[in-house]
């Protein structure tokens, strides 16, 4: 379990003095991207990406297809390797220690992979398992995840006859289940209704109240204005654009926006 | 290192659930076993019927030649389809279904991953190995079991199960879809059996093609003859295919 983690556990109870003495003055970034790369199909899918976020803050990460989100996302979740540069997760070297994975980083991928023949108790029971979870803390943990994304009269159905809005339930499930530092989401509100993409906004802002950095990758503008802090725009693998989200300031951010994929348009256009 | 440990048992776990829950492992633990059972009945009818005639012989072949071990041989035989269809899945399923990526999301070593989901697939066949055995064992009061002998083939079909578990896994990881994954450890695991069948006919027993035949370990151990080598082989076998699917999958989390 990541030190700090272990250490705010015991904030209140018998030894708040370690607090003091243990926590750097200066409290590492939950993430750190120092000039990644990353090749595939022969062409650079993602170019010398660097991105620091701190606990508690929500990302954004908005793209053109094949802007380069899925794969600086898989990166960071440690399915994929880098070709360069490096990942930091609390100041450590992610790279060095890809075992970090398995308690810091809770990850929903893109489509939310599941094994159609499990249910999703069992589906929650293998994740946690993975993750490092046994026993009581395991049961208590699904009983938490299961009451709070309201998977109750799914918890016994099986995961491949389960629609593709409860399927990004489940899968967003398996991601908060160990209670993650970084919660990394690809595309969170695909196919979920506007109820649920409400219910996922509130748990995303409660997520990173409770202190943990969220990386949110999005097609949808509308959602970055709604949940995140700030926004980083991605445009043929190189970041464009890095900076704050005011407010419900959405004609600003689409302006950006157009403006980064435009532009580029208008250079290839003139390249030809 | 505590944590490799926890990976591969997570994964063992969730690989056996999945067995579990999957009909094809059902239907075909109930047709094989069926098959076996109606098998085991006409040898055992056969051996009966043959009993007065061996009364005569000093050192005639008693219910282990005649029932146990040709039970097992059959068993050796359908290993050949169960192994593959049950193995192909194993990987090449995973990545169908794009779950792979987050097995290795979860800091799980490939080696952890590989030896996870084998020794869930090999804790099935030794299960389904140990149904089999239960057939004649249970006749083992009212007969003479040769003990020696039954252990030994017992110990052979186990290394065969164990080798083309293995196989079907390195089969599995390089597969992009798990009927191809079955297809090619149908035909490898044939290949590896009878590769000296041309030097058998034509007389030559010896050399390293004759090595290389699974058969040339299996059949003395079905006899009740053990040696070290034989052992040798199907291990080096088994380690040789893990290591396969566990470079293959080193090189996915690589190349993506």
């Amino acid at each position: 379990m990541p030190e700090n983690r272990q250490l705010s556990n015991r904030w209140g109870r018998r030894d708040n003095h370690a607090m003091t003495t243990i926590i750097p003055e200066v409290p590492a970034a939950a993430v750190e991207l120092v000039r990644l790369g990353r090749r595939r199909a022969g062409r650079p899918a993602v170019q010398d990406l660097s991105l620091s976020l701190p606990r508690g803050q929500v990302l954004g990460l908005l793209g053109v297809n094949g802007a380069g989100k899925s794969t600086t996302l898989s990166m960071i979740a440690g399915a994929l390797r880098p070709d360069s540069g490096s990942i930091r997760l609390d100041g450590r070297d992610f790279l060095e220690q890809p075992e970090m994975a398995r308690q810091w980083i809770g990850w929903l991928p893109e489509r939310a992979p599941l094994w159609p023949e499990l249910n999703v108790i069992e589906h929650l029971d293998a994740h946690g398992r993975l993750r490092g979870l046994h026993g009581t803390t395991l049961r208590e943990a699904r009983t938490t995840i299961i009451e709070r994304l309201e998977l109750q009269p799914l918890a016994r159905r099986l995961a491949g006859v389960l629609s593709q809005g409860q399927r990004q339930r489940l899968g967003l499930a398996c991601a908060l289940l160990h209670r993650p530092a970084l919660l990394v989401l690809d595309e969170p509100a695909n196919a979920l209704d506007p109820v649920q993409v409400a219910a996922l906004r509130r748990l995303i802002r409660e997520q990173a109240t409770a202190g943990t950095a969220v990386i949110l990758s999005t097609h949808l503008l509308a959602e970055v204005t709604a949940v995140c802090d700030r926004v980083a725009i991605l445009h043929e693998g190189t970041l464009r654009h890095d900076g704050p989200v005011h407010g419900d300031d959405y004609a600003a951010l689409e302006r950006t926006f157009f403006e980064i994929a435009m532009h580029n348009q208008h250079d290839a256009a003139r390249a030809a | 290192m505590s944590f490799v440990p926890i990976g591969m048992s997570a994964v063992m776990r969730l690989e056996w659930r999945r067995l579990r829950m999957r009909p094809l492992g059902w239907v075909l633990a109930a047709l094989t076993l069926a098959w076996l059972g109606w098998n085991f009945t006409l040898l055992l009818g056969s051996f009966l019927a043959g009993q007065i005639q061996r009364a005569a012989l000093p050192d005639g072949p008693g219910f282990t030649d005649l029932v146990a071990v040709p039970l097992l041989g059959q068993l050796a035989q359908l290993a050949f389809l169960v192994v593959p269809l049950l193995t192909m899945s194993v990987l090449a399923g995973e990545r169908r279904n794009g779950t792979l990526p987050l097995l290795f999301a979860t800091g799980v070593p490939a080696s952890g991953i590989v030896l996870g989901k084998y020794l869930a697939t090999l804790g099935w066949l030794l299960l389904w190995l140990a149904l089999t055995l239960a057939m004649p064992l249970l006749l083992a009061h009212a007969t003479h079991l040769d003990w020696g002998k039954l252990a030994a083939a017992s110990l052979g079909v186990a290394l065969m199960l164990a080798a083309l578990a293995a196989l079907g896994v390195a089969c599995s990881s390089f597969a992009s879809h798990p009927a191809i994954a079955a297809a090619a450890a149908l035909i490898l695991a044939l290949a590896l059996w009878s590769i000296n069948l041309g030097a058998q006919l034509a007389g030559i027993n010896g050399g390293a093609i004759n090595w290389l035949a699974m058969s040339t370990h299996e059949q003395p151990m079905l006899r009740g003859l053990v040696s070290s080598a034989d052992v040798l082989w199907f291990v080096l076998l088994i380690l040789l295919s893990l290591a396969l699917a566990t470079r293959r999958l080193d090189t996915e989390r690589e190349r993506g």
